[in-house]
């Protein structure tokens, strides 16, 4: 007999949850959900308690007579969960789905929806999110599910990307030091990715290379492998490889740099050499942007060389000053790293592609 | 930054002692100092030309800035090519001056000078005597050359008609290096070598 007790009791817990169900079941044919709430609480407490019950008293009789006890819906007395319904739920059922929806999950979860009291905790609990295998979804809130599955793909869907960017960066050499940049010292793990060609450089040694004085300029704007001309570096915290990944890529630092005032033209009280062609913003004080015109080049023919030297100059100290856009931001040690490596007193600025 | 130079000379020291290059012989690389500033590098003179057989000697100086600098390299074995000097031994190559590029390696630098040895650029000389009688006597040239490799370089075919005429310039007091500068420059003609030699 002894040995029967667990299984007894399991049994019986089974079936009292069945009970449970009817109950519910009944309740929504009758579209009796008044206080469905409060019901569900008491319900639960009630199976808990009769669940004690059953596991604490020992099996006095045998097990048939188990079943017949607990397999009695009728047992339950109605009007204590029935209790008359307001007419306007009568008339909207819909207000009662809104208020479970409304429903606040338990506050006193951790990080995984786990509550710490499950069993006695009268909140409402999430249930499990297969993607981050949280206890995270609303049971009733169908609003909230839907968001929440799509921020945790979002997530995974950033996180694989992350880790394909990683995957294809870690073996990568740069074509100047040879070492792999991922390797290199903190602050140095950059990429500087060439528009035109797809030579793989460290951002350091490829903004080192360009601002190489004694070599003509048509030399050291060259990729050092290649010799393919291309105008301006793009910073990446990755290396890229498909052509989709590069243009997104170098589009998004443009798009970060429009968003930057340009040092030459000083929102206005400057002048740009670089004019329309400058990656940076052209903008008043108010908001307004200004169309600059071509670059100062095109506007002075006589003095070419000249000029080209000028715009050297500028060129080389536009490329310092690629600071801030990459696709993580640079930590404070990096920051103060760049400031006392690249910026000389000229201004930080700008860029161009002739 | 002399740390990065030091840096990548180690790593190309090691690709260059891999490369399929050194298996064959056709270059070599040897460090002459612990801190990687110097080196010294070996081509085999490439076949079909005066140069095949011998094998010359570079002296190569990493300078601080490389790899953004182009390594300064000289022959220190005696050559006869138009844009090597035949006193200093210094080479004219663009990639060695302005057209250097940072990807570039000490492979990819012995490499070229093997290629100016197979093909040399007359009319961007180094040695304007030298250059002066590729143009106008390309087969007296090649002969001279071949001489040089086998003298200094040690390249098998020795020319015992040459090697006669420096004999009887040694015999009059010169040494043999002079002799075969003299003798090179007039196109192993003796009378005037000696003029130049004793005027």
């Amino acid at each position: 007999m002894n040995t029967n007790t667990p299984s007894t009791s399991q049994t019986a817990d089974i079936t009292n949850k069945n009970s449970l169900n009817n109950i519910t079941e009944m309740n929504n044919m009758d579209n009796n959900m008044k206080e469905i709430n409060s019901c569900h609480e008491e319900n639960d407490n009630k199976s808990e308690s009769e669940q004690e019950g059953a596991c604490a008293s020992p099996p006095l009789t045998c097990s048939s007579m188990d079943e017949s006890w607990v397999n009695a819906p009728e047992f339950v007395p109605k009007n204590t969960i029935i209790r008359p319904r307001s007419y306007a739920e009568a008339l909207s059922p819909e207000a009662i789905a809104e208020k479970n929806a409304n429903r606040k999950l338990c506050p006193y979860v951790n990080k995984d929806g786990i509550c710490r009291n499950l069993t006695d905790c009268t909140y409402l609990h999430g249930e499990m999110c297969d993607m981050c295998e949280r206890l995270i979804l609303h049971p009733f809130n169908e609003e909230q599910r839907k968001k929440h599955r799509q921020e945790c793909l979002k997530q995974h869907e950033k996180n694989m990307e992350l880790s394909f960017a990683i995957a294809r960066s870690k073996e990568k050499t740069c074509g100047v030091c040879f070492e792999v940049i991922m390797e290199k010292a903190n602050g140095e793990q950059r990429f500087g990715i060439l528009p035109n060609c797809n030579h793989c450089f460290c951002l350091s040694c490829i903004r080192k290379w360009r601002q190489a004085r004694q070599f003509e300029n048509k030399i050291i704007r060259a990729c050092p492998e290649c010799r393919v001309t291309s105008d301006f570096v793009c910073p990446s915290m990755y290396w890229v490889d498909t052509k989709e990944d590069k243009e997104k890529l170098i589009d998004d630092y443009k798009k970060a740099l429009s968003r930057k005032d340009c040092k030459y033209f000083k929102k206005g009280q400057g002048k740009c050499p670089f004019g329309n062609k400058c990656f940076y913003l052209h903008a008043f004080p108010d908001g307004s942007k200004c169309d600059v015109g071509p670059p100062l080049r095109q506007r002075r023919p006589r003095n070419v060389d000249n000029d080209i030297d000028v715009l050297q100059e500028f060129l080389n100290n536009l490329e310092d000053s690629y600071n801030s856009h990459m696709t993580m931001p640079p930590s404070p040690q990096l920051r103060q790293e760049l400031e006392e490596r690249y910026y000389r007193p000229p201004p930080e600025n700008s860029n161009i592609s002739n | 930054m002399a740390n990065i130079a030091a840096q990548r000379i180690k790593r190309e020291f090691k690709e260059v002692v891999k490369s399929e290059e050194v298996a064959k012989c056709a270059i070599k690389v040897e460090l002459l100092n612990d801190n990687y500033t110097e080196l010294k590098g070996e081509i085999a003179g490439p076949p079909d030309t005066p140069y095949e057989g011998g094998n010359f000697v570079l002296e190569i100086r990493v300078p601080e800035t490389y790899p953004f600098n182009p390594p300064k390299v000289r022959f220190i074995t005696k050559i006869w090519h138009p844009n090597i000097s035949s006193v200093t031994g210094a080479i004219c190559l663009d990639i060695l001056k302005d057209q250097w590029a940072a990807a570039m390696t000490l492979r990819t630098v012995l490499l070229s000078l093997q290629a100016l040895l197979s093909a040399a650029e007359p009319d961007d000389p180094q040695d304007a005597v030298v250059a002066r009688q590729y143009k106008e006597n390309l087969e007296m040239f090649q002969l001279t050359a071949r001489h040089w490799t086998s003298m200094y370089a040690g390249g098998p075919n020795v020319n015992t008609d040459c090697d006669s005429k420096i004999k009887r310039l040694v015999d009059m007091g010169v040494d043999d290096h002079q002799a075969l500068v003299a003798l090179s420059s007039y196109n192993w003609d003796i009378e005037r070598a000696t003029e130049q030699l004793f005027s």
